[in-house]
């Protein structure tokens, strides 16, 4: 897989956290190339959310939660103090497990981000919601209900709808947690290959525990674990794609990836 | 078999209970329409102007004193209650502080509504020098009135999803602007309905109005500032004094008046939360 | 991000009002209350001599009166608050559950004047000709009381009922156990420390209750535990007489007030007792 020549995007260096008292990921590092599909698979609470979540500090939200080690942006450490936030979470946006759409409007939920840094123009805002549907594989589908609730549309289109309102607010980095693990499989068909499109213009992480999905979708792939119950989450392995599903080099890897394909 | 013969027994005194709870109300309401309906439906009785001294005075002004505090209550305890909830429930961790705050709503909603009454006095009138008027009463019921309010606001801001809230945020929302874009909007309806309530408990509140607002007006009441003579108030006074000859009469039909006002609450605020509850379930 | 502190702070301004509210109050009240505490003295203040023409200011009489018709309402309207709350969650069939939770709903939002009122026409010249007395009294005003305490108590037992799980009730009746066996032995201990609570609730709703008793109870400062004489309650005296006070007599009355702020703060911090001790 070559690399499209800018590098990697975001790198996470010695990423350590806790919630509270309990230490959830121990020491992880973990580089993001530019534009390109990383996957993040493993067994039920290895970690892997919660290492994304740290991606655009959403751990944050959680009450006693606490970071140590570095990830960087572009070369800039996000978990530095008085970093930005909120241009953060713009720059690295998010679609969630479980569908999300605000019960508004179609077109008010994509517009919602756009609305967010100060767009009011109304030809730019509906250019920008049509882009996005587009670009979510959408707008066929709803372009003649922009009005009706986001929350009527079906599962799958939901999950698109709320990929769409990510679009929309042009961000470099797409993180996607388990973005299909409530979705009928035609739908998860269609945002599979949806993913290989954006890739073309975003940086793209997804955690996933299905892993033919890692498999078909992904360009390089980290696999997490934890030793036991209790013990924080741990990279096992983490590299090109094929590699790792052909000839894993950690036997751990090897264990899952047979276990499931066996 | 005698656990069979007691629990007949015991079914037969629940339902006798259950009635007898139906039947108190029934008794009540009954006795008061029959006593007081015709007084209450008559025009020059509910639009017309009181007597100090003379059979058949009316309750106009009573009504519109009634409305009007209701009102401007909310007008102040609205913002303020709807402030606190979105503190308690969106920007503040549970720990000391929340724990405290709700400690003290909780120590407010059992003064009882004398005391209200006379603090609202001492402070307005005595200390601030204002005569009776309904801002004084409006200011003391904001107050008696913002435990319940800032109670089922929060209700209502905690039934919003909380990812909703993630959503939002996840995509470079601040807080605020979450609450104010998403939480909100989703949240108001219950609120809304949350607040019909308590403006019944407004509309029938006496010990207040007594003290702060006025128990005898000629006039409707302007300004905020004039004084006032709320319809629960003023039937206190009026049997209490039992000045003018057809006192009772005055009395039966003021209190129909204050029933059929307070079954209209009553009945549109579950109107409402059921048009609510129809609206999302319909994907709104 | 300074915009979204300001408005953190507004927020928290609001929260902190209710602090400010319950201080004052206290505040207040016992600021006023000083001169009767300090001038006529706390001997004074809790005899049961009312005279105040004659500067005797006991409030004895009227703590007592407090006391019994508190009394007197919840014993007759917790266990019907608490029957009518097991009807409607275990007994009633749907269509005769929601009327009557309309009803004690309705029945909640009636002034207290009204009560007040119907009590003065109806319920006090019926105890007149039943017991060949005045019929105001502490009989008059317990029932009154029952009556507005109901709604509360059985808004928050059915409450806690509802909110038991449900494999209680499916556990009992696995066994063979009637319904009152179930209700008896199950429901009601499980859902004891809801229901203690609702009845404390209603409790501070009968010790502060005004007009509803002012209007049936006789205004009077006899001290007696007979319950078809007329006395008087320290909510009653307030209203009747807080208007025309002046001086020593004004502050007598707000020490009578704040004897009731103190009675509610000890219901307060008994509804946390028992609910702490139920998380252990």
């Amino acid at each position: 897989m070559e690399d499209n020549g800018d590098g990697h995007k975001m790198q996470v260096n010695n990423l350590t956290m806790y919630y509270g008292d309990f230490k959830a990921l121990d020491d992880v590092s973990l580089d993001f190339a530019s534009r390109h599909i990383t996957a993040l698979i493993g067994p039920s609470g290895c970690g892997k959310s919660t290492l994304v979540r740290c991606l655009n500090r959403m751990n944050d939200l959680i009450d006693g939660s606490k970071v140590e080690g570095e990830i960087s942006l572009d070369g800039e450490n996000i978990l530095g103090p008085g970093y930005d936030v909120i241009s953060l979470r713009r720059r690295v946006g998010m679609v969630f497990q479980r569908p999300n759409p605000f019960p508004k409007s179609i077109y008010e939920n994509v517009a919602y981000g756009p609305r967010l840094v100060g767009i009011k123009n109304k030809e730019k805002l509906d250019s920008i919601v049509e882009d996005s549907l587009k670009r979510a594989a959408l707008w066929d589908e709803v372009k003649k209900i922009l009005d009706r609730s986001g929350q009527s549309l079906s599962g799958g289109q939901q999950q698109r709808l709320c990929i769409a309102r990510v679009i929309a607010v042009q961000p470099e980095v797409i993180l996607f947690d388990e973005p299909c693990s409530a979705i009928d499989p035609i739908s998860t068909q269609k945002i599979e290959d949806l993913m290989a499109e954006l890739k073309k213009n975003f940086t793209m992480v997804i955690v996933t525990h299905n892993m033919q999905q890692a498999a078909r979708v992904s360009d390089y792939t980290a696999f997490m674990l934890v030793e036991e119950q209790g013990q924080p989450g741990r990279i096992v392995e983490f590299g090109d794609t094929n590699t790792m599903f052909t000839n894993p080099s950690d036997k751990r890897t090897e264990n899952y990836i047979t276990g499931r394909f066996g | 078999m005698d656990a069979r013969k007691t629990d007949r027994i015991a079914t037969v005194i629940f339902w006798a209970i259950g009635i007898l709870a139906l039947g108190i109300l029934a008794f009540i309401v009954i006795e008061i329409f029959v006593r007081g309906l015709m007084t209450a439906i008559n025009p020059s009785f509910f639009a017309g102007k009181p007597e100090a001294l003379q059979p058949g005075g009316g309750i106009g002004p009573m009504i519109v004193s009634t409305i009007y505090l209701a009102f401007l209550t909310m007008l102040i305890a609205l913002p303020i209650s709807i402030g606190a909830a979105i503190y308690m429930s969106e920007f503040a961790h549970e720990g000391r502080f929340t724990r405290f705050i709700r400690f003290c709503l909780d120590s407010l909603g059992t003064v009882p509504s004398i005391v209200f009454a006379i603090f609202g006095m001492t402070l307005f009138l005595f200390y601030l020098d204002w005569r009776t008027c309904l801002l004084a009463g409006a200011l003391t019921m904001a107050l008696l009135n913002l435990p319940v309010l800032l109670r089922s606001t929060e209700e209502a801001l905690r039934l919003v999803p909380v990812t909703y809230r993630e959503a939002s945020m996840s995509l470079g929302a601040s807080r605020w602007t979450t609450v104010r874009k998403v939480v909100m909007p989703t949240a108001m309806p219950g609120i809304i309905t949350g607040t019909i309530l308590p403006l019944g408990r407004i509309m029938g509140e006496s010990a207040v109005v007594i003290f702060t607002v006025g128990v005898f007006v000629r006039s409707i009441p302007l300004s905020p500032f004039d004084p006032a003579a709320p319809l629960a108030g003023y039937i206190w006074y009026v049997q209490s004094e039992a000045i003018v000859p057809d006192y009772r009469t005055i009395v039966n039909g003021g209190a129909a008046v204050l029933l059929i006002l307070l079954f209209l609450i009553n009945f549109g605020a579950r109107r409402l939360s059921a048009y609510y509850s129809k609206r999302k379930s319909l994907g709104g | 991000m300074s915009r979204e502190r300001y408005i953190k702070m507004l927020l928290m301004a609001c929260a902190s009002l209710s602090f400010l509210a319950i201080l004052l109050i206290f505040l207040f009240i016992f600021k006023e209350s000083l001169p009767a505490i300090t001038r006529v003295g706390i001997p004074n203040l809790f005899s049961t001599a009312w005279n105040p023409d004659k500067g005797q200011f006991g409030m004895l009489s009227f703590l007592v009166g407090t006391l019994l018709t508190t009394l007197g309402g919840l014993l007759l309207g917790a266990p019907l608050g608490v029957g009518t709350a097991v009807f409607l969650d275990q007994v009633a069939p749907p269509r005769m559950a929601n009327a009557i939770r309309r009803g004690v709903e309705l029945l909640a939002g009636i002034p207290s004047v009204v009560i007040g009122w119907f009590g003065l026409i109806i319920l006090v010249p019926f105890i007149a000709r039943v017991t060949n007395s005045a019929g105001y009294g502490i009989a008059a005003a317990s029932v009154v009381l029952a009556v507005m305490v109901l709604p509360t108590i059985t808004a928050l037992s059915a409450e806690t009922l509802r909110s038991l799980p449900i494999e209680l009730k499916e556990a009992s009746v696995a066994m063979g156990a009637t319904r009152w066996q179930t209700i008896r032995k199950v429901l009601l201990p499980a859902g004891r420390e809801g229901i203690l609570v609702a009845v404390i609730l209603g409790m501070g709703r009968a010790i502060g209750e005004t007009m509803a008793v002012q209007m049936v109870v006789g205004n009077s400062s006899q001290l007696t535990l007979n319950p078809f004489q007329p006395t008087g309650t320290l909510t009653s005296n307030l209203v009747t007489n807080m208007g025309e006070a002046v001086g020593n007599f004004r502050s007598a009355l707000f020490a009578q007030a704040l004897v009731l702020l103190i009675l509610s703060m000890i219901l307060i911090v008994s509804i946390r007792l028992v609910t702490r001790s139920k998380e252990r």
